[in-house]
């Protein structure tokens, strides 16, 4: 049975492949050349590049255009650990602020409104469990859910950065629940201004 | 009309196990034990075939590429789903019909089906391959197909690119397209993360897990790689400059660098080509939350498809690119939901369950996910929602599926083993092979289309 579907489907294939091969070679370079990157950032990420190779030459060298938000990221290196900011936690495939955090989070508040020179980085991880791109996108809503909470509590939007790290880096690495609700955190960062 | 013969003789053969009459060549029994019968199920009879040593009719073989070029072709054929090779046979001499005929009919009372005479010239750094291929069936053991091929060392050299093994795959590939009228997928690749949470590369390799070699260097965190439809470039998610952006890579150009194709403030993740490789479907969370927008790559123009204040990611293409299937939590968990193109009609697929990583099927006919539940399994439900079944049911965590371009096969990462590795199956959850064998995690396949 298959076979015979096989069989009727041969010259379509055929003609698929003809229409597949014809195509590919012009958007293949096309494409390629002219693909300026939508980045908002012109940065230089041509050089950055992982393969074991010269920086690129022609096309992806072109620095992207900047047209999108102006707004900047700063390196989240130039973040470093405060013993006065403490984790927040979440429940499975939650990204609500449990009852229990707020208190954490208002006393985090409090020191940045007291330290008004620190910008803050907020780090939103998963747990083990779950898909990278699910969990990337759950652990942005976490440290967004702790930035609009600090937000609220008087802290400038301005002085907030975010970044998911989805489930790639977890503190605690068994396969436990003691574990994974350790790594369901919001983590806070600072610099100076 | 040659591969028309070559259907017709596999639904002959198909048709005579259904009906029981399939006799087994005389001698059958009596050197069954040089027959490898694949056991790995697949629910249909595989025919026998025989691929022996290739004959080397030009220049010197002294890399042993005449037995390798035998041995990954059979391997292919064994792992197309259709085959079983009957263990491995001398050389053929060349210009012997005698002795050619001599060779098949041994073959054919080993249970052999079909024959393959390769024939090999080497010239330096160029190879030239002959696939000749007999019906062991009818008495005159009928040359059913026949094609040449020629490979060459690439210039300058790729190390990503093993082109003997290349040949064999072409090889095989030729084979399963004059029995089934589709090329088979062994001249293909996988590109998979390799590393721990924390230090994720890219590598690639052959689509048996063959000439593993890495596509990143950088030392971050790189995600989700995903071959554009032209099987030249791989989009990817990467931390390599701080924050979650998605890049492409082109692996056989090795003095071609990393092209940024998405950097805004929040995640740009999740990438999935349109079939016309034009635009890439990805998440975004510049706007606030993380929804769906498509990016027309050589403008830079992005379309936003979802508005919802829940999580929308993971979207993938019907093989029409008329419809985008993606997950979303808005009924409480993550589920997979379908959309027009432009985003309209959105609609609920799965239901009663924790459902990610939906992957459209190339033949359209189907879509492959993640399910949630003791273990992480792979479902499979038709686009119109119907008759959602499971494809794995453990050991371990079965999860973040690929399809190779014939729609049959199925490569996964699982934890059965205690550590990620990929492996494949075919569409009915059979025939499951272990791709990765090494002590590092590989994870997120993604299965390239057919190598150009």
């Amino acid at each position: 049975m298959v076979t015979r579907a096989a069989h009727v489907t041969v010259m379509s294939l055929l003609l698929a492949g003809l229409i597949i091969s014809g195509c590919a070679k012009r958007p293949a370079t096309t494409a390629a050349t002219s693909a300026p990157a939508p980045a908002p950032r012109a940065a230089a990420p041509a050089t950055a590049a992982p393969a074991p190779a010269a920086p690129a030459p022609g096309p992806s060298a072109a620095p992207a255009p900047a047209t999108a938000a102006p707004t900047t990221r700063p390196s989240p290196k130039e973040f470093t650990e405060s013993a006065a900011l403490k984790d927040v936690f979440f429940e499975f495939d939650k990204y609500d602020i449990r009852p229990e955090d707020t208190k954490t989070l208002d006393a985090n508040a409090a020191w940045l409104k007291s330290n008004a020179d620190n910008l803050v980085l907020i780090e939103g991880h998963c747990d083990e469990r779950g898909t990278n791109e699910y969990n990337l996108a759950l652990g942005e809503r976490r440290a967004k859910s702790a930035m609009n909470y600090l937000v609220s509590q008087g802290v400038q939007a301005n002085r907030i950065t975010i970044i998911s790290y989805g489930k790639e880096r977890p503190v605690c690495n068994e396969q436990n629940e003691s574990c994974w609700s350790k790594n369901r955190r919001a983590h806070f960062l600072v610099k100076a201004r | 009309m040659e591969r028309v013969a070559a259907a017709a003789m596999l639904v002959g053969l198909a048709i005579a196990t259904v009906l029981g009459l399939w006799a087994a060549p005389p001698a059958v029994r009596a050197q069954a034990v040089d027959v490898y019968i694949n056991v790995t199920g697949g629910g249909s009879k595989k025919l026998n075939i025989a691929i022996p040593e290739f004959t080397v009719v030009a220049g010197t073989d002294t890399g042993g590429v005449a037995k390798l070029l035998a041995s990954v072709a059979g391997n292919d054929l064994t792992l197309s789903g259709f085959f079983s090779v009957v263990a491995g046979r001398p050389a053929l001499p060349a210009n012997n019909p005698e002795a050619l005929m001599q060779a098949w009919t041994e073959a054919a009372a080993a249970g052999a089906h079909a024959g393959v005479h390769g024939l090999l010239g080497i010239r330096g750094e160029r190879l030239e391959g002959e696939m000749r291929l007999y019906d062991l069936t009818t008495p005159d053991q009928r040359l059913i197909a026949s094609r040449k091929f020629e490979a060459a060392a690439p210039q300058p050299a790729l190390p990503s690119f093993d082109w003997r093994r290349r040949l064999a795959h072409k090889i095989a590939d030729e084979i399963v397209l004059q029995f089934t009228g589709e090329p088979g997928v062994a001249d293909t690749k996988l590109a998979y993360l390799l590393g721990s949470p924390g230090a994720k590369e890219i590598v690639v390799a052959d689509y048996d897990g063959a000439g593993t070699t890495g596509a990143t260097r950088n030392g971050s965190i790189n995600l989700s790689p995903v071959w554009g439809p032209d099987a030249r470039s791989i989009a990817f998610t990467s931390f390599m400059n701080g924050y979650p952006d998605l890049f492409r890579l082109f692996p056989f150009e090795p003095r071609r660098g990393v092209q940024t194709l998405a950097s805004f403030l929040g995640i740009n993740s999740s990438p999935a080509w349109s079939p016309d490789g034009k635009s890439l479907a990805l998440t975004l969370s510049k706007d606030g939350n993380p929804e769906i927008y498509v990016l027309t790559v050589a403008t830079g123009v992005l379309q936003r498809l979802t508005r919802h204040a829940s999580i929308d990611t993971e979207p993938t293409w019907s093989p029409t690119g008329e419809q985008i299937a993606f997950v979303s939590d808005r009924a409480g968990q993550p589920r997979i939901f379908v959309m027009d193109r432009g985003g309209a009609n959105v609609r609920q697929l799965t239901s009663g369950g924790f459902h990610t990583q939906p992957r459209w099927s190339p033949k359209g006919d189907t879509i492959v996910y993640t399910q949630r539940g003791a273990t992480h399994d792979l479902w499979a439900i038709s686009p119109g929602g119907s008759s959602p079944r499971p494809l794995t049911s453990g050991p371990g965590d079965n999860q973040g599926a690929t399809w190779a371009p014939d729609g049959r096969h199925i490569a996964f990462q699982s934890n059965r083993t205690g550590r990620w590795q990929v492996f494949f199956m075919l569409l009915d959850g059979s025939a499951t092979t272990q791709v990765t064998q090494g002590t590092a995690e590989a994870t997120s396949p993604s299965w390239s289309p057919r190598l150009p």
